[in-house]
C-alpha cells in the first residue's frame, strides 16, 4: 500500500487543489467568516505508522479515508452546520463513514467534539479524463469551532485520544474544562444573535427618528451616520469656497461624543440644532479668505465638536482631548488647540 | 517646486521644497509616480522645506493616501509648518494622515 501511495501522490495533490478551490469559493460566496481552513496530505511516515497499528483493518489504500484531510475551524457552532451544508452541496458524502462526534457523548461525559465528513469529488464538479481515479478517492473534512479545536489540541498535547484513557483523578477537572468550553461556545452564539438583533432594533429607531431612545455606541453611531446628519452643515460650509466634500471615517469622533458627555443620538441631534450656526461661523472665519476647495466629510462634525467644547467651558484642555481622540496622542494637538482658540476668540459665540 | 524621491528605511521618502501650488501640483502628479508604484510601503512626505500647500497639493496627498490604504502601505507626513498645519486642521484632514 505504501508503494501505491507513492505512485498516487500526484492524484492527492490534484484532489487537494480541487477541494481547496471549490470549497474556498463557496465559503467566500456565503460571506461566512471562518477562523481557518487547512489541508494536509498524510506523510508517508504517518501512513506507515497507521498501517502498522491498524493494518488488518485496511484491504486497500482506498479504505484509508484521511490521506487527504481538510480542517475547517469556525467561530460559532451554527457555522459548523453551515459548512457541513456547503460540503453536502459540493461533494458526495459517504454517510456510513461520516461521524458527528458532537452527538456522541453521554450527559455526564465530555470529549472530542467535531463533525467529520468523508467525501468524494463528483464528476459534475471536476472531471479530468486523464485522472478518472481522482473521483474515487475519499477524503476527510473535519469541521469544528475554535474552542472545540482548542480542546482537541490540548487533549492531543496531554496524550489522551479518548475519555477512557484519562486517570479518574483528572476526570472531574477535564470534565469541568470541557463543559466550560461548551458553555463558552453556546454563549458566543447567543451573544452574536443578540448583537445582530440589537443592530436591527437600533436601525429601526434611527430610521423612525426616535433618537432620544438610542444610547451612543459603535453600532448606533454607525447607523446614525448612515442617515447623514451632518450633510446640511457640510454643504453650507462647502459653499464658502465651492469646495468638494471628500469621504472620511467618522468613527474617531465616537470617543469625542463621550468626552462631551453626549449620551444619546438625541443629544447629537440637539448639538447639531444648537451649534450649527456657530460651527459655520468658525468655518467661515477659517476658510473665507482662502481658495481651499476640498474638505473632509467630517468638517461639519469637527467644527460642531470644537464649538460645543468651547461653549460648555471646556476650553483648551477640552480641545486638546478632542484632538487626541481623533488624531492620537501627538505633540501637534496642543498647537492645533491654540490655533483654534485664537480663531474662535474673534467670534460672537465666544464673546457673549 | 522640487520633489526629490529616495528609497530609505525600506520605504520611500519624497522631499518637497518650495510651494505646492496648483501648477506645481499638476507637475507633481507625474513626479510622484515612483511613490504610487511603491504604495505597499511606508511613504514619508518630508515637508521641512514645503512653504505652502494648495487644494491641488492636498488632493495629491489624498491620492497617495488612498493608494497606500488600498495596497497596505502608509503615508507619514513630517515637519509641516504652522500654516500648513492650519490647512490640514481647517479642512478636517488632519486625522487622515500620520503627521509627525
Amino acid at each position: 500500500m505504501l508503494a501505491e501511495y507513492q505512485s498516487q501522490q500526484h492524484l492527492y495533490l490534484q484532489l487537494q487543489d480541487v477541494v481547496k478551490k471549490e470549497l474556498g469559493k463557496l465559503i467566500k460566496k456565503s460571506g461566512m467568516a471562518i477562523n481557518s481552513m487547512e489541508f494536509r496530505i498524510k506523510e508517508e511516515a504517518s501512513l506507515a505508522g497507521k498501517l502498522k497499528r491498524k493494518g488488518p483493518k485496511y484491504h486497500s489504500l482506498q479504505d484509508i479515508t484521511d490521506i487527504l484531510g481538510a480542517r475547517i475551524i469556525t467561530f460559532y457552532n451554527e457555522d459548523v452546520d453551515r459548512i457541513a451544508a456547503l460540503a453536502e452541496s459540493l461533494f458526495e458524502i459517504d454517510w456510513s463513514n461520516s461521524v458527528d462526534k458532537r452527538k456522541m457523548h453521554e450527559v455526564s461525559s465530555f470529549g472530542y467534539n467535531s463533525l467529520h465528513y468523508i467525501c468524494r469529488v463528483p464528476k459534475t464538479l471536476y472531471n479530468d479524463p486523464e485522472l478518472p481515479q481522482l473521483n474515487q478517492i475519499r477524503f476527510e473534512i473535519q469541521m469544528r469551532t475554535a474552542l472545540q479545536h482548542v480542546w482537541s489540541a490540548i487533549q492531543h498535547d496531554i496524550g489522551y485520544k479518548s475519555e477512557i484513557e484519562i486517570p479518574m483523578e483528572y476526570h472531574r477537572q477535564l470534565s469541568r474544562l470541557a463543559g466550560l468550553l461548551e458553555v463558552a461556545d453556546d454563549e458566543f452564539s447567543r451573544i452574536r444573535t443578540s448583537i445582530v438583533d440589537y443592530r436591527r432594533r437600533v436601525q429601526k429607531l434611527v430610521n423612525k427618528g426616535l433618537l432620544e431612545e438610542v444610547p451612543i455606541d459603535g453600532d448606533s453611531f454607525n447607523s446614525y451616520m448612515a442617515i447623514r446628519p451632518f450633510d446640511k452643515l457640510n454643504r453650507r460650509i462647502a459653499a464658502i469656497t465651492q469646495a468638494e466634500i471628500q469621504e472620511a471615517p467618522f468613527l474617531p469622533y465616537l470617543k469625542v461624543m463621550r468626552q462631551l458627555k453626549l449620551q444619546t443620538l438625541g443629544d447629537i441631534g440637539r448639538m447639531i440644532k444648537e451649534d450649527s450656526d456657530d460651527a459655520y461661523q468658525l468655518a467661515l472665519f477659517q476658510l473665507g479668505s482662502t481658495d481651499i476647495d476640498i474638505l473632509s466629510e467630517t468638517i461639519g462634525l469637527q467644527n460642531l465638536c470644537i464649538v460645543h467644547n468651547l461653549k460648555t467651558g471646556r476650553g483648551k484642555p477640552g480641545l486638546v482631548k478632542m484632538f487626541e481622540a481623533i488624531n492620537g496622542i501627538h505633540p501637534q494637538n496642543e498647537k492645533l488647540a491654540s490655533i483654534v482658540i485664537e480663531q474662535a476668540s474673534r467670534l460672537s459665540f465666544m464673546n457673549k | 517646486m522640487n520633489i526629490d524621491i529616495i528609497e530609505q528605511n525600506g520605504g520611500m521618502t519624497a522631499i518637497f521644497k518650495g510651494r505646492l501650488d496648483t501648477p506645481a501640483a499638476v507637475k507633481a502628479q507625474q513626479d510622484i509616480a515612483p511613490l504610487l508604484e511603491n504604495a505597499d510601503k511606508e511613504i514619508t512626505l518630508d515637508c521641512t522645506d514645503l512653504e505652502y500647500i494648495s487644494s491641488s497639493g492636498l488632493r495629491l496627498f489624498l491620492t497617495l493616501r488612498k493608494e497606500t490604504s488600498a495596497k497596505g502601505g502608509k503615508v507619514v507626513i513630517v515637519n509641516i509648518n504652522d500654516e500648513i498645519k492650519k490647512v490640514f486642521m481647517m479642512t478636517g484632514f488632519f486625522n487622515l494622515f500620520d503627521i509627525r
